[in-house]
């Protein structure tokens, strides 16, 4: 009887355990995905509460108006709305991605994933306590972005414009703010026009897909800079030369051979890059320098140094639902391990994700999570919300490792040999990377380039995307100086 | 003979407790008032001012009056009949026609928990009816195998005379007896045969949630019982084996347990009954909709499996985390009956009622918000089902009869010790 008072003690410690943990997991969960769950195209409730506001207007950085709301009356005296968009169909295809259609063809985007502001949901209980006594329609926040619709609509015309590239080029573009994390542009091409949406529903291009934050790719090379970073952490690797000739045999029987095939070559030619250290590897982009220090760094260290920029973490930004990136799983073959080096075998990151690590580098090895927010301010002009930037993780913090890296990016862009020459601009501390990542099935590399402006005058940082066109210094370079051209020449 | 005289925490001799009682029972009934009140007025149905005024009466009179007439636990009371009202509230929102079956149903469960509470009050020789719950039990699981039909999967309903209920409703109560009763006789081996037997039953019906729940109880008795450790781990492994083994070898659970890990790869399809609770509970966000102006309907299986997600959506996370604490202090109120019995069988059979109605309550909420994967249980007094509410009734009359047998056995403790005092 006595053990039996005891355990029924310990039954309702247990009870009182489970309940806590119902509490505490309920918590937890909605304030972590709770935004992510209500703003989802599946919420029906919000689809129908979206008929009993009018939304807020949308505008860029600069106060272009992007989004407005047509208001008008119908034959019973109900009030009701449409969404109005720009009348230029450039600008409209320019800035479709970030700010989602009403259609739900685009995921996540601002009319989405900021329908708490746009439609009302955030009104405090006077706010709406004084609409319904004022019997009119309630409205919604407004909102003013972080994006430069200008340069979004420039960026559009120089890829239509560009000979060198196919008119359905498919592709990505982020432009950030290094120091704040503010994203400037954030395009997927091919684009569509929001205002006949459903005539590209069955186009090959997959244009409703929004390739900078929801498309996930190889890296290529543009990977070495976080490869780079890991041998750099290592005392014994940063100092050493490699050889290079042409050929990294991986196992005896040659099928696992790793070529510098940046630039396609004749069948049996063999590109050498000789006796270099690990700057020049990473000026002219050796494949086999740093396949084979990610081979010595080992599996281990080149995933924590990968995680520490963020691979395989749960991106949760509070403005930007971004994919995952990933980092391959273990027990992988040293060839594998030596392709993962150089950005291949099963690596997988998002144009934007890649933007943000060109960006930790300029900032001193910290990465801004990246908002697209600037202001929320109510029907009446009060201010809701206003931008406030924040560190996302701290993926450097040993100053020598960081001058490095950037200095070797300084390099790729403004050194003879260095593979990202077509980005340098005059009086700027231009640093990149490119990449020409391998694809199965693709008859052309995909073209990489990320790269940012070493100046807080201009704190700009880019990562471009262009799928099955070529190098990256061939194709992805020139944009990115055209970008930078373009927002130097607002600095000075 | 000295016993010594436990402080009674039992309402029956503390008039202190009415102080907070009575604000609380009138809170409670002026909740409801202006609920129904509210549900009125978006409706103009009359049916819902009806309920306006007979829920807060009824629960007055549950609260008030059946402890002068029957012996009964005043805070429990309170509690369960909280639960119940709500539970016809949420589902006259959702379906005016489920609410008034429901408040039916509530009727019903006052009079099984009246019969339950005499019973275990009264009854002094267990063994006869033990021996005739037995066959009974399992002869009423073997029917749905052999009758049933099959609802979301599981063939666990019997129509008889154009009335269906569930069997393993009422043989969770018959089981607890049945339990308590060996334990209490030290037959261990016997009541883990009756118990596995009942779970195979169960197995054959695919009415996983149930059969977890029969499990999880008998467990926890059985390790109360016996205090063996041995008994538990092999429990726990046994149970993990089992998990396990399923997982390998049947589709249909590999498939449940990847729409619980990840319900929005699908959300239109398998996963669209999880997602849409999630949603509709982030809807809610901290204060909820507002009664009435939600869209719970949306969630498959509203008024049942996911009523604590329609709760949620409507009345806010904050309501539903007091509704959490409820249960909490029901349970609370059942361990405290269970450890003052000085009975080994009254004292089991209060621990196993306490342990299924927590049980079940964690199983189905954390079903709901993606804790653990989703099994088809009910939420106890709150979801809409005759047999269910029954049932969880009849627990509470199981609660209250024990508790009325301590305050009895208490008073004459007191009395006899009173006599020893005036003996010269």
């Amino acid at each position: 009887m006595k053990s039996l008072r005891a355990n029924i003690w310990k039954i309702a410690i247990l009870l009182t355990a489970l309940f806590i943990l119902l509490i505490a997991y309920g918590a937890y969960s909605l304030t972590t995905y709770g935004s992510r769950w209500f703003s989802t195209s599946a919420n029906t409730y919000l689809r129908s509460a979206k008929q009993n506001v009018i939304p807020g207007d949308v505008q860029d950085v600069n106060g272009v108006t992007l989004l407005t709301a047509n208001v008008a009356e119908d034959e019973n005296g109900e009030t009701t709305w449409s969404r109005v968009w720009p009348a230029d169909q450039t600008l409209r295809q320019s800035v479709v991605h970030v700010l989602g259609d009403s259609q739900n063809n685009v995921s996540n985007g601002v009319e989405a994933f900021m329908a708490n502001y746009l439609y009302g949901f955030e009104a405090t209980f006077p706010e709406r306590l004084g609409s319904f006594l004022s019997g009119q329609t309630r409205r919604g926040d407004s909102l003013t972005l972080t994006i430069d619709s200008a340069l979004c609509r420039q960026i559009t015309e120089w890829i239509a414009q560009d000979e060198a590239l196919p008119d359905d080029v498919r592709g990505a573009v982020v432009v950030m703010n290094w120091q704040t994390g503010a994203v400037l542009a954030e395009m997927s091409f091919p684009s569509f026009d929001p205002l006949s949406s459903r005539s590209y529903r069955n186009d090959a291009g997959q244009p409703y897909f929004n390739r900078a934050i929801q498309g996930k790719y190889a890296p290529g090379s543009t990977f070495k800079i976080v490869t780079a970073a890991g041998i750099l952490a290592s005392p014994e690797l940063r100092s050493q030369s490699f050889t290079c000739s042409g050929i990294l045999r991986m196992d005896a029987s040659g099928a696992h051979d790793i070529t510098d095939a940046g630039t396609r070559l004749a069948e049996g030619q063999v590109v050498s890059h000789g006796q270099l250290d690990l700057q020049t590897a990473f000026r002219v982009s050796c494949n086999n320098a740093f396949a084979y220090a990610a081979w010595q760094l080992g599996d281990e260290q080149l995933k924590k140094t990968a995680q520490a920029f963020g691979f395989d973490d749960n991106f949760l930004f509070r403005d930007i639902v971004l994919e995952n990136s990933a980092y391959p799983g273990a027990d992988r073959s040293d060839w594998e391990i030596a392709m993962t080096g150089i950005g291949q075998s099963g690596l997988l990151l998002t144009p934007m994700h890649l933007c943000l690590i060109a960006s930790a580098i300029a900032n001193n090895g910290v990465m801004m999570e990246p908002r697209l927010l600037e202001r929320a301010e109510t029907a009446a002009g009060a201010e809701r919300l206003h931008f406030t930037s924040a560190v996302y993780r701290t993926p450097l913090t040993d100053p020598d490792t960081i001058h490095s890296l950037r200095s070797y990016m300084y390099d790729v862009v403004n050194t003879a040999g260095g593979t990202g020459r077509a980005a340098s601009l005059i009086g700027w501390r231009v640093c990149g990377k490119t990449g020409s990542a391998e694809i199965d099935g693709q008859e052309n590399t995909n073209a990489w380039f990320t790269g940012f402006i070493d100046s807080e005058k201009a704190p700009y940082s880019v990562a471009i995307l262009l799928e099955d066109v070529g190098g990256g210094g061939t194709y992805a370079a020139p944009l990115a100086q055209k970008i930078f051209k373009y927002l130097t020449a607002q600095v000075k | 003979m000295a016993i010594g005289v436990r402080k009674q925490t039992s309402d029956a001799s503390g008039d202190a407790r009415l102080s907070y009682a009575r604000p609380l029972l009138r809170g409670v009934m002026l909740f409801f008032l202006l609920a129904f009140l509210l549900l009125w007025l978006k409706s103009y149905d009359e049916r819902a001012l009806m309920l306006a005024v007979i829920v807060p009466v009824i629960i007055y009179i549950g609260v008030q009056g059946i402890p002068r007439l029957f012996p009964a636990d005043r805070l429990l009371l309170s509690l369960t009949n909280f639960l119940c009202a709500l539970g016809v509230l949420v589902l006259y929102r959702l379906s005016p026609e489920r609410g008034l079956q429901q408040a039916v149903n509530f009727g019903v469960g006052v009079a099984a928990m009246l019969i339950c509470t005499v019973a275990v009050r009264y009854i002094r020789g267990w063994k006869g009816i033990v021996l005739l719950l037995v066959p009974a039990s399992i002869g009423l699981l073997a029917l749905p195998l052999l009758y049933g039909t099959e609802v979301y999967g599981a063939k666990n309903w019997v129509t008889i005379a154009g009335f269906g209920f569930q069997p393993s409703e009422l043989v969770k109560l018959s089981l607890i007896v049945i339990l308590s009763w060996l334990l209490s006789r030290r037959k261990v081996a016997l009541s883990i045969l009756v118990t596995g037997v009942c779970l195979g039953l169960l197995m054959l019906q695919k009415d996983l949630g149930t059969a977890l729940l029969y499990y999880g109880v008998a467990l926890l008795a059985i390790w109360a019982a016996t205090d063996s450790g041995l008994l538990l781990a092999l429990g726990c492994v046994g149970a993990g084996g089992a998990g396990v083994l399923g997982y390998r070898m049947f589709a249909h659970v590999k498939r449940r347990v990847a729409v619980w890990l990840n319900p929005w790869s699908d959300r239109q399809g398998s996963g669209y009954q999880i997602v849409q609770g999630l949603i509709a509970i982030a809807n809610g966000g901290l204060f909820g909709t507002g009664l009435g102006l939600g869209n719970p309907g949306v969630i498959p299986a509203s008024y049942n499996d996911y009523i604590f997600a329609v709760i949620c959506h409507e009345f806010g996370v904050l309501f539903g985390i007091v509704v959490l604490l409820f249960f909490l202090a029901l349970i609370m109120r059942g361990i405290s009956i269970a450890r003052q019995s000085d009975s080994v069988f009254h004292s089991l059979l209060a621990l196993c009622c306490t342990a299924l109605i927590g049980l079940q309550t964690f199983v189905i909420v954390g079903g709901n918000i993606k804790l653990i994967p989703l099994t088809g249980v009910t939420l106890p007094f709150i979801s809409y089902g005759g047999t269910s509410l029954v049932s969880s009734m009849c627990l509470i009359g199981f609660l209250q009869g024990v508790a009325a047998r301590n305050t009895a056995q208490l008073a004459e403790a007191e009395k006899r010790a009173r006599f020893e005092e005036e003996r010269p």
